[in-house]
């Protein structure tokens, strides 16, 4: 638990990225912004997870202040990857102004999404 | 000019760090014309996929390659903003064609600007770059797609 990853790839770009271990999650919980020059860490982090076989992935987008289609093909791509190896990418995001792009583009029918961690704990329960 | 009348230009270097100085601009001069709060976020959301979209047609970040222009025209109820790149340029019908492949298989950037603003323009030539102009009004809001 509290597993902290080292950011060193870009100064300044303004996204800070931790991983963590929850139940059988692996949980990268990002904090700032994610955009063209953000989001190959975040590829970074992804890859890494499924690199160490850990497909079941979460990203916690709740303290993101901006996301773009960059981000969103990030999350593509790591949705893409995880299902090759049967595993599955989910977000947390209870943000509207976040959700929003996830709706326009047709996103939320993709990703599940849960709008907190209590909530995804009670629905990983469930199923 | 109304008083509210503000014409400024961004020359930067084609380079993804660069793409939040000129969303950060946008969404200044959007809250300084009172837009609402989710029209600022639109704007900045429009604004970083018009340079990254201009980026990465200038060579995605590749050094020695031409800058990116973003001008930034404030009236009294709405803000226009162009991004002029040198970029190869392409055939804008491609864009109305491929839309929809693109959404489903390459990225949502076009797409994504069209559902935030009130006004997309794009003019491209082979050989002569790209100029992609967007315009949001201050009163209106954009219905979801």
């Amino acid at each position: 638990m509290g597993n902290e990853m080292e950011n060193d790839q870009r100064e300044g770009d303004g996204l800070d990225i931790t991983t963590e271990d929850v139940d059988h999650f692996s949980l990268i919980v990002l904090s700032g912004e994610v955009d063209v020059y953000s989001a190959p860490k975040l590829r970074e982090a992804i890859k890494d997870l499924v690199d160490q076989g850990r497909n079941n992935i979460i990203v916690d987008l709740e303290k993101v202040d901006f996301l773009d289609s960059t981000g969103l093909g990030v999350l593509v791509g790591g949705l893409k990857r995880v299902k090759q190896n049967e595993g599955e990418l989910g977000i947390i995001c209870n943000q509207e102004k976040i959700l929003r792009i996830f709706r326009i583009t047709g996103l939320t029918k993709v990703f599940p999404i849960y709008a907190s961690r209590q909530d995804l704990l009670a629905k990983t329960k469930e199923a | 000019m109304p008083d509210d009348s503000l014409e400024f230009e961004l020359e930067m270097p084609a380079k993804p760090k660069y793409v939040g100085l000129a969303r950060l601009l946008a969404g200044s001069m959007a809250r300084r014309m009172s837009f609402s709060e989710e029209n600022i976020d639109d704007l900045k959301l429009a604004i970083s996929e018009m340079c990254t979209n201009a980026i990465v047609h200038t060579g995605n970040g590749e050094e020695d390659k031409a800058p990116i222009i973003v001008h930034y025209i404030a009236r009294d109820d709405f803000l226009k903003v162009w991004v002029k790149d040198q970029g190869p340029g392409f055939n804008p019908s491609r864009l109305i064609e491929g839309e929809r492949k693109e959404l489903l298989t390459k990225g949502f950037g076009i797409p994504l600007i069209k559902s935030l603003v009130d006004v997309f323009e794009c003019d491209s030539r082979p050989e002569n770059g790209t100029l992609v102009s967007i315009t949001k009004y201050r009163g209106q809001g954009n219905q979801e797609s």
